[in-house]
């Protein structure tokens, strides 16, 4: 299923570039994502523990950045597997500065399957989503100066 | 369809409960009636290592009235509160939103408090708490708390509920004189849940004016919802069909509506509006004292 | 029928019912056998992939597993058989694990044996497969396309075969033709979901050398060949025994990876192994039904003569043959042309692979949809040429004096009176008042829709020089010493109520009550040899053998009877346990002396032998051609798309009936799936392959509550097939209604000039249309009048 939408953060361009591409912040913004572990150049071994309401999972998979434009615009892909079947995730964020702000558009294609399919695609789109935004939520939690 | 192994607690008491769910956290789970948690374990899609069964917490069930307000027990089966004459005179919106739920296996099982905590975006007491101005009671080991429902539900199943909470008890305003109130719902047709569900309760002067006004919207979001834009449009209005009918087409303005193989965001968004006319319209016909 | 009919005929209750309403029956999983091992299957999450390598090791030390296997270790074991000869079929064999590559969401790749069901569940989740996703192909017009990914490297391209049947001069018919009509037609993929899933148990006996497998089937001695091939075991030391079955729909007309596994695992290692599918894989790995796209192209006079008609069927195979994959299209281009005289026809099928699980036989395979591309067009035809659609059909249809008719596609329809069955329909549904009700509430807003349907089906499968295995259906009857009968036959019923229809027959032939008989079916050491249930066959083919064996014993009671009263047989008759003379029925003999006489043997006539048995082969001579009308009426709603069926009258004429019960409840339940397919089921799959609607969450299925009262009337045309009369209904009602229940829906719309839809006709799917037949832009939907 295919995923759309906007967000802004709250820095310009640059800082957004260099929060996405920091492993340490991307496994703290990407959802569930445990440890993250470099496998070459922009590509990232992770462990995932998933959870939304009642509903987990463990996977294990990868997180790969590429097309990188800085700092304009990158394709994120995740792929992961466990036992409860797998997700696929290849996104388009596209950054572009709005004041003294960063609007990141992302465009991208969700495919999950074996028992995740079971979960009907009602929730698997709002699953996404939910991480999506998430995801926005800490890295722009990160992107504040810390107070103290 | 076999779970995961876990370990199986049944305490006898609320207090008990709330000792395991503090010692377990996070890696336990409530079980109630039990139709969402395990399907969902049976699934291998939640495999808690606790599951801390609250069936024999036998003072969760009653229901009662109390302080002038309707209370629900958490474990209240869907079918207890669809046949309790209690419920039916002081809260009737609460009953015929439970009739709607499943079936009949589904509703002698499930609980509204499993229901509530779930926090399904489709199911449907959710639309009906929300339009009640319901409270829900929350304990842990330490205090009590009351959430408004209007608070209780955060997003994709989430709600305000912390860990170590436990909850207790749904209050309910008792229904007035001139009220009327409707739930309305088109099914998914596998499931049952609701693709769409209105529930709407309302109250009239004596010069015919809705003086009080709530729509609970369920199914078409990732969450239930008010829709205040459809209840502002309503509120102090004398109502007419037209003013019902433009009131009810705002019922889903500003949501982006879910949308699967079941029903686009087109049609969510299109058939709110035609149930939440027809919710208002029979809300409105019971508050004038006509069958619907 | 020659005898007395004392029961054919009656309104039986069924001996089944007390076991199984009481829970007291036994389905396989219902069978302990001591140290039984848990079978459990790996699949693929995905629909196309490669298996680069399994790891194992983990699951093979797990607690409680005693076998992992990949298709490493079941080489030895054959392919999945397909009995479907169609000429240039392409190979697309399937093993029992996928070998290189998975070719449908749910194939096997690895199976796991342990000590109970809980450590095989967790075992399952501990072998590890590296899968490499390869792109896969779902939808089956795009399988047809160059650039298509193909569902197997070897194959040049996805089209499995291409078959073509042809009758008449067609292109003189598109010569004369006033108008040419096209439609084009889907009939969506549907899941049978028989309520008891697929079980398999197995267990080795290597002191006897014997292989027992009890399995949910509708097939049990073909079952017993195709394993015993399969594991190139003797067939000899083969038993299959079909205990309770929890329905079928043809989905257990098959043979599934799972049952050789069972039996080769029992038989490595040496204890009884038993799998019984969950409702997921049931979603997932038993055959599909139905998806067929046909586009129908019709020459047509102006008033309504139907002259000739081009029918090309695209037919979506999935990724292997079952059993019967590649033949059910060929069932449906047979009767294409429904219950109407076209005198010339062309039919094109292509059968098309691609990433699902296969299809094959589901309820009517292949006549359900043949009568909704015809039924559907015969609508669609009126509203073009503005006839009425009961007037169009009659004008069409053959009278009852041309029977047996000869159809373009080379059949025999045996007898029919279609016009029978399609007058007393109207009547029954006061057709007249009905369409001006209909009128009427349309000025007030309401929209009703009346829908007809008259079909007819090809039933009593069949004579075995056209079927691909042999068509024909064995019984032995036995009356034992004690006056008890014994009916072996070797169909296979598994709800259609044959051990009651069986023992009424026996009953009237022996002069017993059908209390007296018992009906044995299922177990292939007790009874003969058979084909098995479908095709809506049982009491057709399987019956007549047993009215043969019957004829055969009621005539050896009498010559014994006759020579211990020392009178002519002929004068005999048989009746309520006695044998007594016609023209003095004082002089009699009880029944039990004479089934006595016959064991003890000392008094028998002269060239009789002791015992009292007899075996029949039953060969038909041709199909049966049953027929009927059904109408439905819906209300729909013109704010949501909502549909409600508000009647639904069926007419059908399956021959002579032995039990209405059973007749109704088959009529009634197969209506239901109509119901099932025409507002709520789908196999929905998403581009990957992944099917969404893979649970009870997702895929609706009919509940009672969405069944109207169904009023079942009957016509009766006795069929000169066989001596019983009788046709077979187990399918009609499938076949019968879902062409009317979609009429009726596009006929409450017709007044916005929607002409076609195609199902399910979800909530949805009926607004849509409403919205854009309505919006005063687009009229498109709209067609000038």
């Amino acid at each position: 299923m295919k995923l759309e939408g906007r967000y802004t953060l709250p820095a310009a361009p640059a800082a957004v570039w260099e929060r996405l591409n920091d492993p340490a912040i991307l496994a703290k913004s990407l959802p569930g994502v445990e440890s993250l572990e470099p496998d070459g150049p922009d590509r990232y071994r992770a462990r995932i523990q998933y959870r939304v309401g009642a509903i987990s999972g463990n996977f294990v998979g990868t997180v790969e950045l590429s097309e990188k434009k800085p700092p304009h615009s990158m394709r994120l892909k995740t792929s992961a597997r466990g036992a409860p079947g797998f997700f696929n995730g290849d996104g388009r964020l596209a950054l572009a500065a709005k004041g003294a702000e960063t609007e990141v558009r992302y465009a991208g294609e969700i495919q999950v399957g074996g028992m995740l399919a079971a979960l009907g695609q009602r929730m698997v789109e709002s699953a996404a989503r939910k991480s999506i935004e998430e995801f926005f939520q800490v890295l722009a939690a990160s992107l504040k100066p810390s107070p103290g | 369809m076999i779970p995961a192994a876990f370990e199986y607690f049944a305490p006898k008491s609320l207090d008990e409960a709330l000792r395991l769910v503090d010692r377990h956290g996070g890696e336990a789970k409530l079980l109630a009636g039990g139709h969402s948690l395990l399907p969902l374990m049976k699934l291998r899609l939640a495999a808690p290592r606790y599951v801390i069964d609250l069936g024999r917490v036998r003072a969760l069930r009653s229901i009662r009235e109390e302080g002038g307000r309707l209370v629900v027990g958490a474990l209240a089966t869907h079918a207890d509160i669809e046949s309790s004459d209690l419920v039916r005179l002081k809260c009737p919106l609460l009953a015929e939103t439970a009739s709607e739920i499943g079936d009949v296996q589904v509703r002698n099982r499930g609980t509204i408090g499993g229901s509530l905590a779930h926090a399904d975006p489709a199911a449907d007491y959710p639309a009906a708490v929300l339009a009640l101005d319901a409270e829900i009671v929350a304990a842990s080991n330490s205090a009590t708390r009351t959430i408004p429902a209007a608070e209780f539900f955060v997003d994709l199943l989430t709600t305000a509920l912390r860990p170590g909470e436990i909850l207790t008890e749904i209050r309910l305003p008792v229904a007035g004189r001139q009220a009327g109130a409707a739930y309305r719902k088109l099914h998914q047709p596998a499931s049952g849940f609701a693709l769409v569900g209105i529930a709407a309760r309302l109250s009239l002067d004596s010069a015919g004016r809705i003086v009080s006004i709530g729509l609970g919207v369920t199914g078409v979001a990732v969450r239930a919802y008010r829709a205040t834009a459809a209840e502002q449009a309503l509120a102090s209005k004398k109502p007419n069909p037209k003013l019902v009918a433009d009131a009810a087409a705002k019922v889903a303005e500003g949501v982006e509506p879910l949308a699967d193989i079941h029903a686009s965001a087109a049609y969510r968004r299109a058939s709110a509006a035609v149930y939440a006319r027809r919710a208002i319209e029979a809300a409105l016909l019971r508050a004038a004292g006509k069958k619907t | 029928m020659a005898t007395a009919t004392r029961y054919v005929g009656k309104p039986l209750k069924r001996k089944e019912d007390p076991r199984l309403i009481q829970g007291a029956a036994h389905y396989v999983d219902d069978i302990e056998l001591h140290g039984a091992l848990h079978l459990g299957i790996v699949r693929s999450p995905y629909a196309h992939a490669r298996i680069r390598s399994i790891d194992t090791a983990r699951a093979r030390n797990a607690p409680g597993v005693l076998a992992v296997l990949t298709a490493e270790d079941v080489r030895a074991i054959g392919p999945i058989p397909c009995a479907a000869q169609i000429p240039d079929l392409k190979p697309a064999p399937r093993l029992v694990l996928a070998t290189d590559t998975a070719r449908f969401v749910g194939e096997g790749v690895a199976a796991v044996v342990a000590a109970d069901r809980y450590r095989l569940r967790d075992a399952l989740d501990l072998v590890e497969v590296d899968y490499e996703a390869l792109p896969a192909v779902v939808d089956p017009e795009k399988a047809l396309r160059k650039d298509s990914p193909r569902v197997h490297a070897g194959l040049a391209d996805n089209v499995a075969y291409r078959w073509e049947l042809e009758g008449g001069d067609l292109k003189k018919a598109f010569r004369q033709a006033d108008r040419i009509v096209k439609l084009r037609i889907t009939n969506q993929r549907l899941i049978p979901m028989a309520m008891e899933p697929r079980a398999v148990l197995a267990r080795f006996e290597p002191g006897e050398d014997r292989l027992t497998l009890w399995s949910s089937s509708q097939i049990p001695h073909i079952l017993r060949t195709q394993i015993a091939a399969m594991l190139k075991f003797p067939e000899t030391g083969v038993y299959v025994i079909v205990p309770e079955v929890g329905g079928g729909f043809g989905s257990k007309l098959n043979v599934y990876p799972e049952e050789a596994l069972a039996c080769h695992l029992a038989m490595k290692l040496g204890k009884p192994v038993r799998w019984t599918e969950t409702r997921r894989e049931n979603f997932l790995c038993t055959i599909h039904g139905r998806d067929q796209i046909a586009e129908m192209e019709f020459a047509v006079k102006r008033d309504g003569a139907l002259l000739g008609l081009r029918a090309r069927i695209l037919a979506d195979l999935g990724a292997y043959y079952q059993l019967l994959t590649p033949l059910i299209p060929t069932l449906t281009g047979l009767m294409i042309g429904g219950c109407y005289r076209i005198p010339s026809l062309r039919v094109e099928i292509t059968g098309v692979l691609t990433n699902k699980m296969a299809t094959d036989a589901y309820r009517g395979a292949g006549r359900p949809e043949a009568t909704y591309f015809i039924e559907r067009s015969m609508d669609y035809l009126a509203a073009e040429l503005k006839k009425d659609p009961v007037e169009l059909r009659r004008k069409n249809m053959p009278l009852p004096k041309e029977f047996p008719y000869a159809t373009a596609t080379g059949l025999i329809y045996d007898t029919a009176n279609y016009q029978g069955a399609l007058d007393l329909a109207l009547k029954k549904v006061a057709y007249k008042k009905l369409r001006r009700d209909q009128a009427a509430l349309r000025k007030k807003g309401r929209w009703i829709g009346i829908g007809l349907s008259s079909y007819v089906e090809i039933c009593a499968l069949g004579p075995s020089s056209a079927m691909p295995a042999g068509g024909w259906e064995s019984a032995t009857v036995r009356i034992e010493p004690t006056g008890r009968v014994r009916v072996l036959t070797g169909s296979s019923p598994h709800g259609q109520g044959e051990e009651t229809s069986f023992a009424q027959i026996a009953a009237d032939f022996i002069g017993v009550s059908p209390d007296d008989v018992t009906v044995v079916h299922g177990d292939t050491s007790a009874v003969p040899y058979g084909i098995g249930t479908f095709g809506s066959r049982t009491l057709a083919v399987g019956g007549t053998a047993i009215y043969h064996c019957l004829e055969k014993l009621r005539d050896k009671l009498l010559k014994i009877a006759g020579h211990l009263l020392q009178d002519d047989p002929v004068k005999l008759e048989l009746r309520d346990k006695k044998i007594f003379l016609k023209r003095d029925p004082k002089k009699s003999i009880a029944l039990g002396e004479v089934i006595g006489a016959a064991y003890t043997a000392k008094t028998l006539p002269a060239g009789v032998a002791p015992g009292l048995e007899a075996t029949d082969f039953y060969e038909p001579s041709n199909f049966t051609f049953p027929f009927g009308t059904h109408v439905a009426v819906v209300e729909v709603d013109p704010e949501t798309g909502g549909t409600k069926l508000l009647k639904y009258v069926a007419v059908d004429d399956c021959g002579k009936v032995v039990n209405p019960l059973l007749v109704e409840g088959q009529v009634q339940g197969g209506i239901a799936q109509s119901i099932g397919q025409v507002f709520l089921e789908e196999a929905v799959f998403d581009e990957q392959g992944q099917l969404l609607t893979g649970e009870l969450m997702d895929y609706a299925v009919p509940r009672a509550a969405d069944i109207p009262w169904i009023e079942s009337f009957r016509t009766v045309t006795p069929t000169p097939v066989n001596p019983l009369g009788a046709k077979g209904v187990g399918e009609a009602g499938t076949i019968g209604a879902t062409p009317a229940l979609v009429n009726a829906v596009v006929d409450a719309l017709a007044h916005l000039g929607v002409r076609h839809l195609d199902m399910p006709l979800k909530n949805e799917r009926v607004w849509k249309a409403i919205r854009e037949a309505s919006a005063p832009a687009a009229g498109k939907g709209k067609r000038s009048k």
